[in-house]
């Protein structure tokens, strides 16, 4: 327990859930999944279906008013749309951040990989398209979306793949804690590319129908894409600028599985000590979680895996547990943001999400949450994040005392 | 920041463009490099199989040999933390699939080409070699990428979370890239340095240690800072005995450095470069904090790193100055007294 917490005081989302807070609750609380046949990626693979955020590069340009010669990449309009969600939540002002400021910390692998792998050819063959070039890193990625605000003073990408995000606010817990910032605006986004949908096509961890995250017969992962951002301040900060606080951060775990740079090892040990690093920073008993928002992929090895990590920490009495990555689609650097604020969303309104697509348990498994379950108070929830190179992460969310 | 509690380098090694894993950089350094240039290997099977060798790309065998050096140098076997910045990644393997992808179509692509060319391979791979659970993230802030992970692990020291971290800076470039890094400008002036590949492995340690090679006395990565704010924070760490500063002989990119050292309060401390040796690349600020560290440790430099002032006989702190765009980081090394 710490005396001056670390809250939430906005959030921004955008997934195939919907473009924004409302639709996203709505779809979530109702059970519907964003995932559909591919529609804006250019690929011959259109047997896999994937969670696509439901706009144009075109109508994001259009909706976040930039100029028509703008040299953007998908991942940073989503970026954009999602950042300028969360700045305008917590009411953020270059004064928000008046003693030490405000740092941006944003999640991502892919980067500018989209114009890559559009132009790759045209890079090397002569000037065209060579304004891309410089967009290609992970860096200037963020700092693309960061340009959109003149408040921010401090820019980090972690790239640790599907846990850049959740890696993301945990380093922005510690600069919070340290001292160093005023608030933190945290998360990741990332665009569905070719480059990893055929990158995780050579690894055969795609289903070619929905995903079945945690089913005996689960077959693979569905691609998902997107952004969030969380604002996060310590207690006293938001009290004397005048915001509510959302949720409380109230633990976080990063741990390596050390086993495969693509698998996890059978006792998800990565994922065992980084639940139980979130749980004891906390200073919360595991009988105290209420609910998980599960990693929960859908291919065989991860579920398994984390089933048993769950099943070491929480022993018999494993909380409800869905992976809503059964409706946004895995949207790897993003998810620890997305799911961190469907976490949110579930402790602020009282519901748990579903896992969709279950209908068996695995073997000695548990069974998730297979439909939204209404009118269920929940005090502190763990979301989950682990990357290729077994980068596992998970945050420890906790309602607000008032509430 | 500036750490609360003495926070040390036990361990610094490199693979460079100049010789590996020594300091014959400082007594006949490998002068005059331009264009672009490879790094000198060691002889891997030294530190790995030949199995091995042959299955990992070059970015990840210097990195398992400057790591394992590191390691070995500063007796830390099994650090609490592994930190690990890398510009651009694994670009080899990103760029074979990459090519693949673009010239033979979806089909056909190889497993392993996409497995190594993720960011986060390296830092993993380190984890896996050596069944190290601790924390371990990887960090892609194009130039500021060594910067912000070294931030990470002094914030984390600093608050006590960890006792011990080894951090990493990896980038490896190859002949294509080079050509589109010319293309967008990155490389390609003709005063210009050398292009340069990295491996730079450190120990931080907040373990008192009589044998450390420095201690770090402030780490601090700005993006777009206010002019005042910059000079306020620049007046905090002015009394050094030099600058080392990441001069590349392209005017946008030194005047930089002029301008940042104008606003300091002490403008005749001497100036040292270091990329007229190492090289031009995302993560070569790496490899000025390694400078650095050997400057303090030794007392010895090259005098091609010379650029302004007098340096004094005895070099016990040293301010590194990064720059580039819109961000500047600034680094406060100090001789260890016990």
């Amino acid at each position: 327990m710490h005396e001056d917490p670390i809250v939430i005081t906005g959030y921004g989302i955008l997934s195939a859930l919907g473009n924004d807070h409302d639709t996203t609750l709505s779809a979530l609380t109702n059970g519907i999944s964003g995932i559909g046949a591919i529609r804006h990626l250019a690929t011959s693979h259109t047997e896999f279906p994937v969670g696509e955020v439901k706009m144009t590069n075109e109508e994001m340009e259009s909706a976040l008013s930039l100029p028509a010669d703008s040299v953007t990449t998908r991942t940073a309009l989503m970026g954009m749309i999602a950042l300028d969600r969360a700045v305008s939540m917590a009411h953020l002002t270059r004064e928000s951040g008046s003693q030490n400021g405000i740092a941006f910390i944003s999640g991502t692998t892919v980067g500018g990989m989209d114009r890559s792998e559009q132009h790759y050819l045209d890079f090397l063959a002569g000037e065209d398209f060579k304004q891309y070039i410089s967009t290609h890193d992970c860096g200037a990625c963020s700092e693309m979306i960061a340009s959109r605000h003149d408040i921010l003073n401090f820019v980090a990408t972690p790239s640790t793949a599907c846990s850049s995000a959740a890696n993301a606010i945990i380093l922005g817990a510690r600069m919070l804690l340290s001292g160093q910032s005023d608030i933190v605006v945290a998360g990741g986004s990332e665009c569905i590319t070719k480059f990893h949908l055929n990158g995780f096509n050579t690894l055969m961890i795609l289903d070619r129908e929905q995903c079945r995250p945690f089913d005996r017969d689960r077959a693979g992962l569905n691609l998902g894409e997107g952004a969030a951002y969380l604002v996060m301040e310590r207690q006293s900060h938001a009290a004397k600028r005048g915001v509510t606080p959302i949720v409380e951060l109230a633990g976080w775990g990063n741990a390596c599985d050390a086993f495969h740079q693509t698998a996890s090892s059978d006792d998800g040990e990565g994922a065992y000590l980084a639940m139980k690093q979130a749980v004891e920073r906390a200073c919360i008993n595991p009988a105290n979680v209420g609910y998980i928002n599960a990693h929960g992929t859908g291919t065989p090895n991860n579920d398994i895996s984390e089933t048993h990590a769950m099943q070491r920490l929480f022993g018999d009495n494993v909380p409800p547990v869905s992976s809503t990555k059964s409706s946004t689609g895995h949207t790897t650097s993003a998810s620890g943001a997305i799911e961190s604020v469907i976490t949110i969303m579930a402790i602020t309104n009282n519901f748990l999400p579903a896992n969709i697509g279950f209908h068996t348990p695995i073997d000695g498994g548990m069974s998730p949450v297979s439909t939204p379950k209404l009118n269920t108070r929940v005090d502190y929830a763990l979301c989950n994040s682990f990357g290729f190179g077994g980068n596992d992460s998970s945050l420890l969310f906790k309602r607000i005392k008032f509430q | 920041m500036k750490p609360n509690i003495p926070i040390y380098i036990t361990a610094a090694c490199q693979i460079s463009i100049q010789e590996p894993l020594c300091d014959k950089w400082m007594s006949e350094p490998r002068l005059g490099l331009s264009g672009y240039n490879e790094a000198i290997d060691p002889v891997f099977k030294e530190w790995m199989s030949p199995g091995e060798a042959r299955r990992l790309g070059k970015i990840m065998k210097r990195a398992v040999v400057t790591s394992a050096e590191c390691m070995k140098a500063s007796g830390i076997t099994m650090p609490d933390a592994i930190i690990t910045a890398t510009g651009l990644g694994c670009v080899k393997n990103t760029e074979l699939f990459l090519t693949d992808l673009c010239t033979q179509g979806e089909s056909l692509l190889k497993p392993t080409q996409f497995m190594q060319s993720t960011h986060n391979t390296i830092s993993s791979l380190i984890a896996i070699l050596n069944k190290c659970h601790g924390y371990n993230v990887t960090y892609a802030q194009g130039d500021m990428s060594a910067d912000v992970a070294l931030l990470d692990a002094v914030t984390q020291l600093s608050l006590g979370d960890i006792k011990t971290a080894l951090v990493g800076a990896h980038d490896e470039m190859t002949p294509n890239y080079y050509t589109l890094l010319n293309r967008s400008g990155y490389y390609g002036h003709e005063s210009m340095v050398s292009s340069g590949e990295v491996a730079v492995s450190f120990m931080l340690s907040s373990n008192a240690d009589r044998e450390a090679l420095c201690l770090i006395d402030d780490i601090a990565v700005f993006y777009k800072p206010a002019t005042e704010s910059l000079r306020a924070y620049l007046t905090t760490i002015s009394n050094v005995d030099c600058i080392l500063a990441g001069y590349n002989g392209k005017p946008e990119n030194d005047m930089l450095y002029d301008n940042i050292i104008s606003l300091r309060d002490n403008p005749d401390t001497p100036v040292l470069q270091y990329k007229n040796l190492f090289g031009e690349s995302m993560t070569a600020s790496a490899l000025g904090l390694y400078a650095a560290v050997r400057i303090i440790s030794t007392g010895n430099f090259h005098n091609s790193m010379y650029r302004s002032g007098s340096v004094p006989a005895n070099i016990n702190s040293v301010l590194i100055i990064n720059a580039s765009g819109n961000d500047i980081s600034l680094m406060k090394l100090s001789k260890v007294s016990l």
